[in-house]
């Protein structure tokens, strides 16, 4: 891990252990849910087989209405998709703590530009955070739509 | 029961309820519920539904396009994606939305809303 991602893992990590006030909970909440989406889109927009290890045995996806578990058929799904290079641009990010210890929900809404085509493609998707055994986090759930015109 | 019929008839309650009367949610969140409403933060049951309420709207509709469901781990609470459009009275066009629910379970056997968060989608 390189540069800006093992950045991204430090804050969280950093984060996650800070042992913060209520009040800077938000915050807290906030920053990792920030990392992590400019960590997941960047892996996803220039390595998006490494995106394995954002994902557990009990990940799930569900992409466009279609369900799966694990690390390697949600890998699977994402390295066929039927496109090479692509680009997110995110427009919003909100996050929220989850009922699960350390846990982090995250939503996003942006767009999605393809090669070849003339229109970026418009999507939202959420993510629910887990902290892992290593110390930072996983991807428990996560789910993606594209938001028709 | 099977968690996409739970999933769907949460929706089918939830905006059924914010079309008629938004005060009618209160029994949907608890205090420890979060809502954050167009990057808005609103905490506590009383909080969020005071701010639903005070919407600068009366007369709504939402129509739901899609619905996903997962299980959120071992607390056998249950995430909800919705995506769909809302009409207000007298707009000539619907705005789109996206909206996720964190469903958890009440001791009484039905489910409260532990986070929402609400998004309009623009063009």
């Amino acid at each position: 891990m390189e540069g800006r991602d093992l950045l991204a893992y430090e804050i969280y990590i950093y984060v996650c252990y800070s042992g913060r006030s209520t009040g800077e909970m938000e915050e807290q909440v906030e920053t990792v849910g920030k990392a992590f989406v400019d960590h997941y889109y960047h892996l996803f927009d220039n390595d998006r087989p490494s995106l394995t290890s954002l994902y557990q045995p009990m990940s799930m996806l569900s992409f466009e209405g279609q369900r799966l578990e694990g690390t390697e058929n949600i890998c699977n799904k994402l390295n066929q998709l039927p496109f090479g290079q692509c680009h997110h641009a995110i427009s919003t990010i909100d996050a929220q703590p989850s009922s699960f210890p350390g846990g982090i929900m995250v939503f996003v809404s942006g767009s999605l530009q393809l090669p070849g085509q003339d229109y970026p493609l418009r999507f939202s998707q959420m993510f629910h955070l887990i902290p892992a055994a290593e110390g930072n986090f996983f991807i428990q759930n996560d789910i993606f739509r594209l938001n028709y015109g | 029961m099977d968690p996409d019929a739970v999933a769907k008839a949460f929706v089918e309650h939830y905006y059924t309820t914010f079309d008629m009367d938004r005060s009618g949610l209160s029994n949907l969140y608890q205090d420890n519920s979060m809502l954050t409403f167009e990057g808005q933060k609103i905490q506590g049951n009383a909080n969020i539904v005071a701010k639903l309420v005070s919407l600068p709207f009366t007369q709504c509709k939402h129509t739901i396009t899609t619905v996903d469901c997962q299980p959120s781990g071992p607390a056998a609470g249950m995430l909800v994606f919705v995506s769909g459009t809302l009409q207000l009275a007298g707009e000539q066009h619907g705005l789109k939305f996206s909206q996720m629910f964190h469903l958890m379970p009440t001791p009484q056997g039905s489910f409260y809303v532990f986070n929402d968060i609400f998004r309009l989608n623009y063009a």
